[in-house]
């Protein structure tokens, strides 16, 4: 723009926002002269509460309450930068309608305070009754990949040692558990083998469906600073609309929804047609496999019987080499582009990029990938372009999941808090992985169930059929988050009792039976593990308002009051530490060690495998982890299914569960937004980004807004096969779709955008896809 | 009665060291159009100051503004909130004697560029340097990051 029309602009006499009355009065207490030095405070050390980037911050701490926090030059995750997110944190606290007590719901809806002894009775009770008359199939948990690894860690013993039930799966099912399958599946062990050093050593970055630029701000600007000090560096945008990450891509390739499928299979078909497959890496490290590829017994997990409970099991069987090219005969770049809607040159461009050995690459995705009916194999897509390069298991050359939540990977996917798994990766299904976790927790022989309980969906589809009678839900609003929200509607006198523990009234605790109040963050002592298999400890460093609590606890007492105390045999004030350590047996010798209680307390965060005190930047790399013996290379060696290589699998493109018709002509896609987080539960209650973000809006093309008459602000009802709603429309706003697909974000509570949306789920994950329904756009 | 600009600095910003919201509606320009070099006076609207981070690790003129500065596009509140932030300290940085260069009474990390807010027209008065021309601040202003002083190990 030039300074004319940046004149022109001005002219228009754009307003200037208003400030609330509250800030006015601190500002005028601040204008009388009160003012404290920083030094004042007391700095203690904590991981952000919210995304998985896991920047550290330094909180100021004053009287009793959070005055203040400040990106952590010390942290090797951030070095002092924050996203404006983590700088607001210390309000989200402070939110007037924290919960402090205990509350009840009477017959007739309303609230009733009681004290924490009648709640953990009661809680206590419901479950013991529903384990006597139902048996453990119809109690469960819903956890979340923001509790603390010690909320998880109290969950998955009491809920599988102690009720001797699988019920216990996370909300992280909704958000990371196709890259679980994705790692499991090629390195028999989950979490990548790359971490942010990748970002410094790394030459072109390609984003698969991640719009970085927002949802992981601070990674992001470490991807911009490489790119200001090596101009050289690339980034590719791959993704379904335009948004501000695409903005600084070199290339973006903007594909249909779903089609990144067959992006992926051209791109490995130019690779093999070129001549650039790495054939001593592959020779050496890489085993081919292929598995059930029948649309019709796969189905989409939300049609016919699969609606309601959805157990599709992948069969993988040997491939080869040979095969694989002739597999991937279909994918010639031609008729990829057709599928794609991407240009010819856009698939070669990627390929040579991949291809190109002087460079490194590294790939990135998030939810575009993980919540994708076919996110399973699309994670594996990703890895098996970086496999058949060898760029992978090197500073620089990685493919590199990263994760939502703040401890989508210490909690949910360390500890094992999933329906099929128990920690350090083992499964409930093998049976010398039961004897190891019985042996530890000290129970009998035979007490952990064999059979896996539901994964997310299928538990809110069996507690809405009424298989599932009791539920307690932690740290998480699934009456916002689950897709096809009308499904899971309850209804008064429904005979389910569901316990709800959060920290602010959410639509979810509006449908509990019981609300218990948690305590946040820094209110107590905690462990996250972020995206790079970072373990990050804090203390407590204020105490929780009211009668707040944290949430482990919450479980310990119950676990007592139905005579389970003794999985929980530690002093009541002094149960972190040895439960952390009672924790890290599972892990020692396995390859994902985790570091000890005192070296967490000590730093700033340590990356497992942490042997001898010393973290791993680089799993399977020669030099780097202290299990690979070999001088140089990389040794896959948890992939024992595979001789200790990596499995390369071959997996086709097949089309999202619904389309666009003409009836439901515009694909819907869903997803954040930078200023809010998740369901904005903490982060509306923040003054600054609420302000900013106030509301959720339909973002629409420009030219499709124009063809049906909308402008920039008008009221819109977008209508689905499940629902409908109306809300604000926005025209060439942050984000720009392409024609005939609409976005809307997730975080607004009163437009509750899965109530459109559809529970299909990708066949191995069982991981929802929110990012592709039909819809119809209407003027309101 | 008029706003003091140490109000208006605190209006702007959640507490001392959170970044301020952008005290204007989106212009469609760049932010580094007028947020760069000695900053731009813009007609009807104001002087716009220099960033005062450019020279921070991780920050450029290629960065992501909006990471951590957001537009306000309503004066509402969701919810109530009862936080209480740290405020500025107006308290001034210590000399040793009467006429030597005082310490800086606050971290330099994310404001390299002294000149950002101790020069030009958006310049407080209270902290406004007398002698703008000289550009190599932190040849007579140190920063304090201790309290207390050196003790031999
Ligand atoms: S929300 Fe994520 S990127 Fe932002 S400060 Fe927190 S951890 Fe860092």
């Amino acid at each position: 723009m030039n300074r004319r029309t940046f004149l022109k602009v001005l002219g228009s006499g754009v307003p200037v926002a208003a400030f609330s009355c509250r800030d006015r009065r601190e500002a005028e207490r601040l204008a009388a002269g009160e003012s404290v030095n920083p030094s004042e405070l007391a700095w203690g050390k904590a991981p952000c509460r919210y995304c998985g980037t896991g920047c550290g911050v330094e909180v100021g701490v004053k009287d009793g309450r959070v005055m203040a926090v400040r990106g952590d030059e010390k942290s090797p995750v951030n070095r002092g930068l924050l996203c404006v997110k983590g700088y607001h944190l210390p309000a989200m606290l402070y939110g007037a309608d924290r919960l402090l007590h205990p509350q009840r719901r009477l017959p007739d809806g309303s609230l009733e305070r009681i004290s924490w002894d009648q709640a953990l009775a009661l809680v206590a009770d419901k479950f013991a009754h529903t384990l006597a008359t139902g048996g453990p199939g119809e109690v469960a948990v819903y956890g979340s990949g923001q509790w603390t690894v010690f909320d998880g860690y109290a969950a998955v013993k009491w809920v599988k040692g102690g009720m001797r039930s699988n019920n216990i799966d996370p909300n992280a099912r909704l958000c990371m558990a196709s890259a679980v399958m994705g790692f499991m599946t090629q390195f028999g062990s989950d979490e990548p083998m790359g971490c942010y050093d990748d970002f410094e050593a790394g030459d072109d970055f390609v984003l698969w469906g991640n719009n970085m630029a927002e949802m992981h701000p601070v990674l992001f600007s470490r991807i911009l600073e490489r790119k200001r000090q090596k101009p050289d560096v690339r980034i590719v945008d791959v993704a379904t609309r335009r948004t501000p990450s695409s903005q600084y891509a070199d290339l973006y390739v903007e594909i249909r929804p779903n089609t990144d499928l067959a992006l992926a299979n051209a791109v490995l078909h130019l690779l093999v047609a070129n001549g650039a497959v790495d054939r001593a890496f592959v020779r050496d490290n890489v085993v081919f496999m292929r598995g059930v590829e029948d649309l019709e017994e796969i189905g989409y997990g939300c049609y016919g019987e699969q609606a309601e409970r959805y157990v599709f099991k992948d069969r993988g069987r040997p491939s080869s080499f040979a095969e694989l090219e002739a597999f991937l005969a279909d994918y010639a770049p031609a008729r990829a582009a057709e599928i794609c809607g991407v240009p010819e040159e856009q698939i070669r461009a990627l390929a040579s990029l991949y291809g190109d050995r002087g460079r490194g690459t590294v790939s990135l995705w998030c939810m575009g990938v993980n919540q994708h009916v076919r996110g399973t194999w699309m994670n594996n897509l990703i890895t098996d372009l970086h496999l058949l390069t060898g760029k992978i298991g090197r500073p620089g050359a990685n493919p590199f999941s990263l994760t939502g939540q703040p401890s989508a990977c210490g909690t949910v996917r360390e500890v094992g808090t999933l329906a099929n798994r128990l920690p350090a990766d083992m499964l409930v299904t093998r049976p010398e992985h039961r004897a190891k976790a019985e042996e530890i927790w000290g129970l009998e022989p035979g007490t952990i169930p064999a059979q896996p309980g539901y994964h997310a969906v299928d538990m809110f589809r069996a507690l809405a059929r009424g298989d599932v009678k009791t539920m307690w839900i932690q740290t998480t609003n699934p009456w916002v988050s689950l897709p096809n929200l009308h499904r899971f509607e309850r209804r008064p006198g429904d005979g389910r009792f569901i316990v709800v523990s959060d920290i602010y009234p959410t639509p979810t605790t509006d449908v509990a039976d019981l609300i218990l109040p948690s305590a946040a963050w820094v209110e107590r002592e905690g462990v996250f593990g972020n995206s790079e298999r970072r373990s990050q400890q804090w203390e407590k460093l204020v105490e929780p308002p009211g009668e707040a609590r944290e949430d482990a606890w919450q479980i310990i007492e119950v676990a007592r009051r139905m005579g389970m105390g003794h999985l929980f045999p530690w002093p009541e004030d002094d149960w972190h530490e040895p439960m952390w350590e009672e924790y890290r047996r599972f892990t020692l010798g396995t390859g994902k060690d985790l570091a000890s209680y005192a070296e967490l307390r000590a730093a700033r965060g340590l990356r497992w495998p942490v042997v001898d005190g010393k973290e791993t930047p680089y799993r399977y790399a020669a030099g780097f982890d202290p299990y690979v013996k070999k001088a140089k290379g990389v040794h896959f060696y948890k992939a024992k299914a595979y001789g200790e290589r990596a499995a390369f699998w071959l997996r086709p493109y097949q089309p999202a569960a619904e389309v666009p018709d003409e009836e439901y002509p515009f694909w819907l896609t869903t997803g954040r937004v930078l200023e809010h987080w998740h369901t904005g539960s903490m982060t509306r209650r923040v003054g600054q980004l609420h302000r900013a973000v106030p509301a959720a809006y339909a973002e629409l093309n420009r030219a499709d807004a124009a063809a049906l008459g909308i402008g920039d602000g008008d009221r819109v009802r977008l209508r689905s096969r499940r629902g409908s709603l109306e809300l604000e429309a926005r025209v060439d706003g942050r984000g720009q779709p392409p024609r005939g697909t609409v976005f809307v974000p997730f975080f607004d509570e009163s437009v509750r955008i899965n109530e459109l949306t559809l529970d299909a789920m990708d066949n191995i994950s069982k991981e929802p896809d929110y990012k592709k329904c039909a819809v119809r756009v209407e003027r309101a | 009665m008029a706003k003091t600009p140490a109000v208006v600095r605190a209006e702007r910003r959640l507490y001392d060291g959170a970044p301020p919201v952008i005290p204007h509606q989106p212009l469609g320009a760049a932010c580094i159009a007028c947020h760069d070099g000695d900053g731009l006076a813009v007609p009807d609207l104001g002087y716009a100051p220099p960033m005062p981070h450019a020279a921070t690790a991780g920050m450029s003129a290629l960065s992501h503004c909006q990471q951590c500065h957001v537009f306000q596009r309503t004066g509402e509140r969701f919810r109530d909130n009862s936080f209480a932030g740290l405020r500025q300290d107006l308290r001034r940085g210590r000399r040793l004697y009467g006429g030597a260069p005082p310490v800086m009474p606050h971290p330099v990390f994310m404001r390299e560029n002294c000149t950002a807010c101790h020069a030009g027209p958006a310049a407080r008065e209270e902290i406004r340097t007398s002698h703008p021309e000289r550009r190599n601040c932190r040849q007579c202003h140190l920063e304090e990051r201790l309290s207390g002083g050196f003790q031999r190990p």
